[in-house]
């Protein structure tokens, strides 16, 4: 079927100016997309030893000197009270907590050894240890925690948030809407209190604390998995429904916007079938910005994991977080604030870069 | 005022939010007055003003007596007061914090002081800022309600400026902004004659999220029992019950009760929020 | 550079006798939307006919109602609250004629795409951002009941017959430029054969020359796949070098209704004779553009009678108070008021300087 379609001369003349482009482009020395990269991982390294520094410099402002007080503390504990042999604990303690020297060769010191060693140095709550020792026994339960909670609460909040707007003027959506927009303005803790009260102490379903079952050795069993499961649940299903509840309130909004887009009319006169419409025009536009949400919406959800994990007694970096501000255990402190700082910077570094792979709206070119 | 109306008519949700916050301010401003009228003349912290330790509520005690046996109305409202002093003081700071790097950020900004901004905003919003906050709070000795608003609104503002920000570049672009600045208005000028005027509202959100953002510390602060000594807000009374354990007990409303009014708190705070965003956000208004 | 051209001279025989049947008939079509400040009748008392294998136009200023028109066809129409009267009788041929304004949602996406194609105005938001356009060209056949693989198979020759190379079907609209967009969604239009294709301003926000393109585009589709076309625009040259048939249509209704040649040389409605003195070089005769007195009047307030009348130099007594109907007024020659008409058949006007269209008088053809 030959047809005498005009001559697109606009259209070619477009076509070439691309090709120029395309051109340009491999004249230079690095693709667009290694450009970006190079760039955001820039950006990263930039950011990290910004709020490293940024840690050291305020834990040296705070007002009291909080290493030498717990230098002191040290040296109470150990019953050298003697003035000969303070002096020398002193110098020890000093030296080992990196103390000694002016503030330039401290930071040095400092730098050397978080960044190239991950060391923040002795911990108090349990000394001679490293406090990088206890976090890194803490860490796994809260990566299962947090990570559970965010994978679940994103996917319910998401499909559901998506649905909600879908059939925004049912009634049965507005409920559900209403009841969302709730939940997400209260702290995930108090969530945890009432699920705690009725379904551990009123319907003793769920234990109440702990990560596992104390009589269960811990090991890849069957019997151990299982409850450490069951110790999660009451955690997990507390943060999911307060973070999923956001994520549907966020979901839903961007839906209804994506409703009234011009390519949304165009897919119902192409005479598309509903779920068509619903899975390839209004899913597929309104997932891919909650994914760069994702990563920012990370820091929240450990903010309200330190207090459920406290609620719960949970044998996280929360927990610890919350221990070590008690006893003033400053090198804890900052090994838990460091990773997970490096951990949310991280978090959010990987889905930059992956993002642009899902969502052809986001070229490499860094806009 | 005539704004205020007209947000009032148009959103339920501001309605219901404004009607919460103003019964818990009234709540907390007439605070003393309610406890004399409860109570008698006493001091709701003393020990022992009760009559008895963990009483059940009955009419003496609305809500019973905790394990010192203090009236929990009378802990309610002398805890109230202080998390809105400190959620509004934080907030105002925090706004006034965002304001300032927002409109900086945004319009005087230029490419490279934008850029750097943006991105410690971006980190600050980013980073988990709770367990900064537990440390300071930890060596910080004797804060008062105005130092520990301070230090809340060091980590609340950026909510306020990224409102803020978005709110300047849009505005810098329209009509009148371009028009002003041919006419070699100064930037303050331009700022404060076309820009301010127009960004009341978004500050109103920066405020309530800001306000939001610090209540959410100070109670993860007190709640965790990390509050400075002398603070007694109503995290405290979460932190005492979650201490005595008194959900083993039964005594579920020594939780309950505290949380519910901070509850109504954030919910109306957000509302607020939200009734603010439906009316001068109006993408989404009329197809919800 | 507007230059008519009557396309009844290369029609084939069969074609013409075709186009005399009617293909789509609106019917004191109503379209009134429920607001907060009372019932806007964006669309009241509307009628139109579309033949076979024609290309007809509706041309009005903006606000006057076209595009909800053309909507209420496809029944994509997005406001929430709306009273809707009349119908719209749609006859493929082969097929009973059917009131589109009677089906079901259901029953209607059937309708959609498959028989009657839209090419819509926000042509540059038009297709999905995160799609391939070639896929896009697919799902609409696969929810007609297409196989994948056959639709797949048929992206290229659909991109050829707009004039577009077959690898565009792996790019994403970003990556096209408007005129390509606009292509694009042509091919989707005819990936189904339809029996009508409705164009809302399908060339607005296009470059002159891109538009050009675009319209010949069109109108070597209707000349190969004998579809009819519906289009809408403000723009009086696109009429004048495109459609067969032309609609002026005034606050939400029809006014005049007619063959291009006749409909723009002698016009019979006065808001029509505004219209078409308002552009240069198609009036012909005028030296100077005149415009029309008065605004657009809101569809929250219509005025009684003929809704014209307040801003109509012919105004007289009945005006005020009736309304006119769209008739035929008797072929021949006339003195109208101050002019000289030469009135053809199938040159319908709703004025009561045509007696025809005053109700107790005039007979009513439709």
């Amino acid at each position: 079927m030959a047809t005498q379609i005009p001559s697109t001369t606009f259209e070619e003349f477009e076509g070439q100016e691309v090709q120029q482009e395309r051109l340009l482009e491999k004249k230079m020395l690095l693709s667009p997309a290694m450009r970006y990269v190079l760039r955001r991982i820039g950006l990263y390294l930039i950011t990290l030893w910004g709020s490293i520094t940024a840690s050291f410099i305020f834990i040296r402002l705070i007002p009291g000197d909080p290493i030498r007080a717990m230098v002191a503390q040290m040296q109470l504990q150990g019953g050298y009270n003697t003035i000969s042999t303070s002096q020398s604990m002193s110098d020890f303690y000093e030296k080992q907590f990196g103390l000694n020297g002016n503030l330039l060769q401290q930071y040095l010191h400092y730098m050397n050894r978080v960044l190239l060693h991950l060391d923040f140095g002795p911990s108090l709550l349990s000394y001679p240890n490293p406090a990088m020792d206890l976090v890194k026994r803490g860490l796994p339960w809260t990566m299962a925690l947090v990570g559970t909670s965010l994978v679940i609460s994103w996917i319910l909040g998401v499909v559901v948030g998506a649905l909600v707007g879908w059939a925004r003027k049912s009634r049965w959506a507005d409920t559900i809407n209403n009841i969302s927009l709730g939940l997400s303005h209260i702290p995930a803790y108090f969530v945890a209190v009432v699920l705690l009260f009725i379904f551990a102490y009123n319907f003793p379903i769920f234990p109440a604390n702990s990560a596992y079952d104390a009589s269960i050795k811990p090991g890849w069993s069957f019997a151990f998995l299982w409850s450490v499961i069951q110790h999660m649940a009451l955690p997990v299903i507390a943060t999911v429904l307060v973070f999923a509840a956001s994520w549907l309130n966020g979901t839903r909004a961007l839906v209804i916007q994506i409703l009234g887009e011009d390519y949304l009319t165009f897919a119902s006169a192409k005479g598309l079938k509903n779920r068509q419409i619903l899975l390839g025009y209004v899913m597929k536009n309104a997932w891919l910005p909650q994914i760069s949400a994702l990563a920012l919406s990370l820091g929240a959800i450990i903010n309200g994991n330190v207090l459920v994990e406290q609620l719960f007694r949970y044998p996280g970096v929360g927990q610890l977080l919350v221990m070590s501000t008690q006893q003033k255990d400053v090198n804890t402190m900052m090994a838990i604030v460091t990773i997970l700082i490096v951990m949310t910077l991280t978090a959010n570094l990987i889905v930059d870069l992956l993002l642009p792979l899902f969502d052809p709206r986001i070229s490499y070119s860094g806009k | 005022m005539k704004a205020f109306i007209g947000i009032w008519k148009m959103s339920m949700k501001f309605r219901i939010g404004f009607t919460m916050l103003a019964i818990l301010i009234l709540l907390g401003v007439f605070h003393r007055l309610l406890i004399r009228w409860l109570l008698g003349d006493i001091d709701p912290l003393e020990i022992g003003t009760g009559g008895g330790i963990f009483l059940d509520p009955s009419r003496d005690h609305l809500l019973g007596t905790d394990r010192y046996g203090r009236d929990m109305v009378g802990l309610l409202l002398s805890g109230l007061p202080i998390t809105l002093e400190v959620a509004a003081l934080a907030g105002v700071i925090s706004t006034a914090l965002g304001a300032i790097i927002g409109f900086v950020a945004g319009y005087n900004g230029g490419r490279l002081g934008d850029t750097i901004l943006f991105t410690i905003t971006d980190m600050f919003l980013v980073i988990p800022t709770l367990p900064l906050i537990l440390i300071l709070a930890a060596y910080a000795k004797g804060l008062g309600v105005i130092e520990l608003s301070l230090v809340l609104s060091v980590f609340s503002w950026p909510f306020a400026a990224r409102v803020i920000r978005s709110q300047v570049l849009s505005l810098r672009e329209r009509p009148y902004v371009e028009l002003s600045r041919m006419t070699n208005l100064s930037a303050w000028e331009i700022i404060w004659q076309d820009i301010f005027p127009n960004m009341l509202p978004y500050l109103g959100i920066g405020l309530a999220q800001a306000s939001i953002g610090a209540a959410f510390a100070l109670v993860g602060l007190t709640v965790l029992g990390l509050a400075p000594s002398g603070i007694l807000d109503l995290g405290t009374l979460i932190n005492n019950a979650n201490q005595w354990g008194v959900l083993s007990l039964g005594k579920w409303w020594l939780f309950v009760a505290p949380m519910g009014i901070l509850t109504l708190l954030f919910m109306g705070v957000a509302l607020i929020n939200q009734g603010l965003e439906d009316f001068y956000n109006p993408r989404l208004r009329g197809m919800s | 550079m507007a230059q008519v051209t009557t396309r009844t001279q290369v029609a084939p025989v069969a074609q013409q006798e075709l186009r005399q049947e009617p293909l789509l008939q609106i019917e004191n079509l109503d379209i009134h939307f429920v607001t907060q400040r009372g019932a806007a009748r964006v669309v009241d008392q509307c009628n139109l006919t579309v033949h076979h294998n024609e290309i007809f136009g509706i041309a009005g200023e903006s606000g006057c109602g076209k595009t909800t028109l053309v909507e209420a066809i496809l029944q994509i129409i997005r406001f929430p609250n709306r009273v809707t009267h009349g119908r719209v009788l749609f006859s493929p041929p082969g097929k009973p004629p059917v009131d589109l304004m009677s089906l079901s949602q259901a029953e209607m996406r059937r309708y959609r795409g498959e028989h009657i194609a839209y090419i819509p105005q926000g042509s540059q938001n038009s297709l999905n951002p995160v799609q391939r356009t070639g896929d896009q060209i697919v799902d609409g056949m696969v929810a007609h009941g297409i196989s994948e693989r056959q639709a797949k198979a048929k992206v290229p020759e659909l991109l050829t017959k707009v004039g577009l190379e077959g690898k565009v079907a792996h790019l994403y609209p970003h990556e096209l430029s408007g005129g390509m967009k606009q292509r694009v969604i042509i091919a989707i239009a005819i990936s189904m054969e339809p029996e009508l294709i409705v164009a809302d301003e399908p060339t607005t926000a296009l470059d002159v020359n891109v538009q050009r393109l675009i319209l010949e585009t069109l109108k070597t589709l209707r000349e190969e796949m004998g579809v009819a076309i519906l289009i809408v625009s403000h723009d009086l040259p696109v009429h004048a070098q495109l459609v067969d048939r032309i609609g002026v249509m005034y606050a939400g209704q029809i006014v005049e209704s007619g063959a291009i040649r006749p409909a723009v040389k002698e016009p019979l409605h006065p808001y029509a004779m505004g219209l078409m003195a308002s552009v240069p070089s198609i009036g012909g005769s005028r030296e100077r553009l005149e415009g029309i007195q008065g605004a657009t009047p809101s569809p929250l307030n219509w005025p009684d009678g003929c809704r014209f009348h307040n801003r109509c130099p012919y105004v007289m007594d009945v005006c005020t108070h009736v309304p006119p109907l769209l008739a035929q007024p008797e072929p021949g020659t006339r003195q109208v008021d101050d002019l000289t008409r030469t009135i053809g058949p199938d040159h319908l006007v709703a004025c009561h300087l045509y007696p025809e269209s005053t109700p107790q008088t005039g007979g009513t053809h439709e």
